[in-house]
């Protein structure tokens, strides 16, 4: 210990950059590619659906074979809009929401279970700032990985229906539609899921909350008898995706821009909730 | 300066803090003593602005810690060993920490060099054990060279080396002009460490005062004091405001002289003595005294007086 220190006595009052917004949003990108287990998902993410486009390329190719020799097949086929390959690329949708969203849940459970929290918003005492970063960081990636494993998947798919003679423009409007609405979806339900985390600050509880939201509610609406039911399944998140990208309007669901604004409402009111919950909770 | 006034904390109906009020001086070590469960914890999350008071404020330097431009440049805390994401390693933990305030790499490498981290820098947090979680946090906490440092249990879980690492090292801080707030539930380690004590039971300040009025304020200072002569001694040191105890056949405890005179004593009378030893334990007892009604969870198996459990607070 030494005794000439003491003249820095006057120690000076916080100088140097506090925490600006773009500093605590690379802390949140930083915190985002040093954990090996967000980097697994979503390489597994990108697996599931170039794989599952592959398969899917393979099986409308089948499909297309025996509608050939089958004129009843091709007039089922053709009232369907004939176009069966445009949605090969997106085939994996399901598998990227639910793996991308219980990645947006556990960013945040994590912050929670693992006390992370306390150094975090020490460190950013106005909570909502690493929230939204967080936020910016989870729907940014979870859209451009979505976006990339689409267009990736839809390469793959390429060789395997010019096989059977089908044909897939990924230049198409509508394959550009179908890319961009689906990875917009997947990012939409990456922030649930990170709402979620925050407002149950649990990872079991939160996966489970989202997996109930997207796979078992649009089941048991379809289940249970009555009209409101019917109704109110086509307000489930799941349930906009076609409407987004319907080529046009199918009877008995919503109009592209109400689903455009249920999706959004679907995003708003939980990140809403777990801002304030998150502001008003002790950490 | 950390400034509480009226500082309570209540969860359901069970009052954590019960309306504390205290200063913690700039340039000196203040220890932050009670039993677990007291509120110490509860406090430092209240200085942090992790846990909102239900009543009462404290100020940092002037303003809640939440009102701070730079809160990691004005106030380091270690509140929890392992406040960190243990699939992170060490290294990236205190990058993402230091990016929020733009701290430099070079920082980063230098509260890692200065913890001793540096062979473990690159590993992930959950394999260390907990006393290297401690090292992490306190690295964490050094991070913003804040003027204020906040260390709850920090011992907790260290080796001896590591113990007396932190010892100097909150010293050191102190003698910087810092303000360095520590928590402990062991007397025995706020006795080397703390110049100024902040006593805390069942939510309550019991105590505030420097450390040395604290072990005089309680009880006479005592010696222990071994001789083949132990009755001899005792008539010769019998007197006003000296009184004896008998421990063992030649063991005795002296309280109201000081080793000084009892030596002379001694020597006057040709008793040889083999043993004096100032008892610093009066510190100890002087804790023991003041918590003895304020201790929430008394064991049931007393297995002697001197004996403060050793497991870490919460």
């Amino acid at each position: 210990m030494s005794t000439t220190t003491v003249d820095r006595k006057s120690i000076r009052n916080s100088v140097g950059p506090g925490p600006a917004f773009h500093r605590v949003l690379n802390s949140e990108f930083i915190k985002f590619r040093t954990l090996m287990s967000t980097l697994i998902l979503l390489a597994s993410t990108a697996l599931v659906m170039v794989g599952f486009a592959a398969l899917s390329a393979w099986g409308t190719g089948q499909f297309a074979e025996q509608v050939a020799n089958d004129p009843e097949a091709a007039a089922a086929m053709a009232a369907q809009g004939g176009d069966l390959a445009v949605s090969i690329p997106t085939s994996g949708i399901s598998f990227a929401q639910l793996i991308l969203g219980s990645l947006g849940v556990l960013l945040m459970s994590s912050e929670f279970t693992t006390g992370m929290a306390r150094s975090t918003f020490a460190a950013v005492p106005k909570r909502l700032s690493p929230f939204l970063a967080k936020l910016i960081v989870v729907m940014v990636s979870a859209f451009l990985l979505t976006a990339v494993s689409i267009y990736i998947a839809g390469l793959v798919s390429l060789p395997i229906v010019d096989n059977y003679d089908l044909k897939l423009d990924l230049g198409s409007s509508q394959s550009v539609k179908l890319l961009l609405v689906n990875s917009l979806y997947v990012a939409a339900v990456a922030a649930i899921g990170m709402a979620l985390g925050t407002i149950v600050r649990n990872s079991a509880g939160g996966i489970m909350s989202l997996v109930g939201l997207l796979f078992v509610a649009p089941i048991a609406f379809q289940l249970i008898p009555g009209d409101f039911f019917k109704e109110a399944n086509k307000y489930l998140p799941t349930s906009t995706i076609s409407p987004l990208t319907a080529v046009e309007h199918v009877p008995e669901t919503l109009e592209a821009w109400q689903a455009a604004l249920v999706l959004g409402a679907w995003v708003v009111v939980p990140v809403a909730l777990a801002m304030v919950l998150l502001k008003k909770r002790d950490v | 300066m950390i400034e509480a006034k009226g500082l309570t904390k209540v969860y359901g109906e069970k009052t954590a803090v019960g309306g504390v009020s205290f200063t913690v001086q700039a340039g000196r070590v203040t220890g932050f003593l009670g039993p677990n469960g007291a509120g110490k914890s509860t406090t430092m999350r209240m200085i942090m602005g992790l846990d909102s008071p239900t009543a009462g404020s404290v100020t940092v330097n002037g303003e809640p810690f939440a009102q701070h431009k730079a809160p990691l440049r004005e106030i380091g805390a270690l509140l929890d060993a392992k406040a960190v994401h243990t699939s992170r390693t060490a290294y990236n933990h205190l990058l993402a920490m230091a990016a929020t305030h733009s701290i430099p790499k070079s920082r980063v490498h230098e509260v890692i060099e200065m913890t001793g981290l540096s062979d473990v820098a690159k590993k992930k947090v959950k394999g260390f054990s907990l006393g290297m979680g401690q090292r992490l946090g306190i690295a964490a906490a050094l991070l913003g060279d804040p003027q204020t440092i906040i260390l709850d249990e920090p011992v907790n879980g260290l080796d001896p080396e590591g113990v007396v690492w932190v010892r100097n090292l909150v010293k050191y801080l102190a003698s910087e002009g810092r303000t360095v707030f520590l928590s402990s539930h062991l007397m025995s380690e706020m006795a080397l460490t703390a110049d100024h004590l902040i006593v805390i039971g069942r939510g309550k300040i019991i105590a505030d005062a420097p450390i040395a009025e604290i072990i005089t304020g309680k009880g006479q200072a005592r010696t222990r004091v071994r001789t083949d002569q132990p009755e001899r001694l005792m008539q010769l040191l019998a007197g006003t405001g000296v009184s004896v105890e008998v421990h063992e056949r030649e063991l005795l405890e002296v309280s109201g002289l000081d080793p000084r005179g009892i030596a002379r004593t001694a020597l006057d009378n040709q008793v040889m003595v083999y043993e004096l030893t100032p008892l610093q334990a009066s510190l100890e007892e002087a804790y023991m005294e003041l918590t003895k009604d304020e201790v929430e969870y008394h064991s049931h198996i007393t297995t002697g007086a001197s004996a403060p459990a050793q497991a870490g607070g919460k």
